[in-house]
């Protein structure tokens, strides 16, 4: 939706103002959730709301697919009051509702926001997809995206939207790393080499410290919301791609906002 | 038609047009063609008439049939809806895509006289509904009332026929057919639904079948679709 043409109408609802900046201490900050499935993302939300849940107000939409199922997982949580968790039907289409037509998610979002009026912080939940499913920035303000090592340890390399532009990589599950043959240290270089050195994060919701790293993320990235600082990025559907040129060539990602990078050679 | 075309972000991907509760109700697949002109000569009708008084009352009617009478306000047209659509998880699905509609169109034509009437109802009558919606849209543009009637089938006939692809297996183009099929049914409904008026002259042709199903899916927990 373009942002620059909202009136002062539609900005009261949609939390922009006239001239299309963010307002950014109005509302909560609205944090995306994407990976494919079974990745961990519920449990991670859980994770988040155990760890912040006392000092943060915090609401939740799950985007599920066939079922309420997500919603229901973490109202059994028991981390946050069930009715701060919400469901949105995506009509079979879990990317469509984070990218294309963020609507559903967006009046969900802001009825949370209305209801549990002043909230600090809206997780959104995507129905677990496939690698190039990111939230567009018109629904939030920042994105995590979630792998497992379970998923193998290459995941990361091969690259992708999310894993190369979200604003921060989950690499999830790592206590069962000895157990599916994978090196976390060296998924999180490869990852980190993907991202050009963008947030990653080695999760475990078994390892305190891990859990420690998210929490002080969130934390981060909220202050930077409020204070303005942080600017919504979209990952992209398009893969950063390889141009060639006399020095080895660079790799040119579309990240609105940034200088790319050119001197960069691999 | 912009307004009829289903990728609109506008969040009717999430909607069935009571599609689904009718699959999981019972009904047969091989049923839905006959559905289809089934829901466009009736609930369908209820939506357009919703619609069309709706853009009389905002000023956007252009073929002379002149508006509602004085003292007809847009809390009249909701109401008349609300008593034609009496399952309460088909009018929470409307005002659902009325909102998805009306945040769509603010953007679209924020300077719009009819659209200033719906963003100042909005705040103290709550939500409106899709079809309210769409009558103010109809208003801002200048549509005539017949075309109203055949883009508020259309739209509605559509979401059905997108939702069938992810619920049950056939091939893309039938439905693509059938939703030709049941507009052409409702074409002879046409002039009389656009003729409307009166909150009162809405047509009473709702379906309790499809009330019936639409409450009994608000209370399932595995579904695609939001209605
Ligand atoms: N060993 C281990 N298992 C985990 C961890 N986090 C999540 N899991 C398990 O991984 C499975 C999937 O977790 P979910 O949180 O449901 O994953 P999801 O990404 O939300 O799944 P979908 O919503 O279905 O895509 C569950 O069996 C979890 O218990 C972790 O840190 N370590
Ligand atoms: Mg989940």
């Amino acid at each position: 939706m373009p942002d620059s043409a909202v009136d002062p109408v539609s900005a009261a609802v949609s939390g922009l103002l006239p001239d299309g900046a963010p307002a950014p201490a109005a509302r909560a900050l609205r944090l995306g959730v994407a990976g494919p499935v079974g990745v961990g993302k519920s449990s991670l939300i859980a994770t988040v709301c155990r760890a912040l849940g006392a000092e943060l107000r915090i609401g939740v939409i799950t985007n599920d697919i066939y079922t309420d199922e997500d919603a229901r997982f973490l109202r059994s949580a028991g981390v946050l009051d069930p009715e701060r968790i919400r469901a949105v039907e995506t009509g079979a289409c879990p990317h469509t509702a984070i990218r294309d037509d963020v609507t559903a998610n967006l009046l969900a979002a802001e009825d949370l926001e209305r209801d549990f009026d002043p909230l600090d912080l809206v997780i959104i939940e995507s129905g677990g997809d496939n690698l190039t499913a990111t939230f567009s920035p018109a629904l939030v303000d920042a994105q995590i995206f979630v792998l497992d090592v379970a998923g193998g340890g290459d995941v990361a390399r091969k690259g992708g939207p999310g894993i190369g532009r979200a604003d921060l990589l989950v690499v999830n599950k790592t206590d069962l790393a000895p157990h599916v043959g994978v090196d976390v240290a060296q998924m999180v270089a490869d990852a980190s080499a993907a991202r050009e050195n963008r947030a990653v994060v080695a999760l475990s919701r078994t390892d305190d410290t891990s859990v420690a790293e998210l929490r002080a993320w969130v934390l981060g990235m909220l202050n930077s919301f409020r204070s303005g600082t942080h600017v919504a990025q979209d990952p992209g559907p398009m893969a950063p791609h390889f141009h060639a040129d006399e020095d080895g060539g660079y790799v040119h990602s579309h990240d609105e906002g940034q200088a790319h990078d050119h001197a960069h050679t691999h | 038609m912009l307004l009829a075309d289903a990728r609109l972000p506008s969040g009717g991907h999430a909607h069935s047009a009571s599609l689904e509760p009718a699959l999981l109700g019972g009904m047969a697949a091989d049923a839905v063609p006959a559905w289809l002109v089934g829901r466009a000569t009736t609930v369908s009708l209820v939506e357009a008439g919703t619609a069309v008084v709706t853009a009389r009352l905002l000023g956007g009617s252009r073929d002379g049939a002149g508006g509602p009478p004085d003292g007809v306000r847009l809390a009249d047209v909701v109401r008349a809806w609300a008593a034609r659509t009496p399952a309460p998880a088909l009018r929470d699905a409307a005002r659902l895509l009325g909102r998805g509609y009306l945040r769509l169109a603010r953007n679209l034509w924020p300077d719009a006289p009819a659209m200033r009437v719906l963003a100042a109802h909005d705040a103290p009558h709550g939500q409106l509904p899709r079809a309210v919606v769409l009558g103010a849209i109809a208003a801002a543009t200048g549509l005539p009332a017949a075309d109203t009637v055949r883009l508020t089938v259309y739209d509605d006939a559509q979401t059905a026929a997108s939702a069938l692809l992810k619920l049950e297996p056939l091939d893309p183009l039938a439905p693509a057919r059938w939703v030709l099929e049941a507009c052409a049914a409702a074409e002879p409904h046409v002039p009389r639904v656009a003729s409307c008026t009166t909150p009162e002259d809405i047509p009473a042709s709702g379906s309790p079948q499809t009330e019936g199903w639409a409450q009994a899916h608000a209370l399932l927990s595995q579904r695609l679709f939001r209605a």
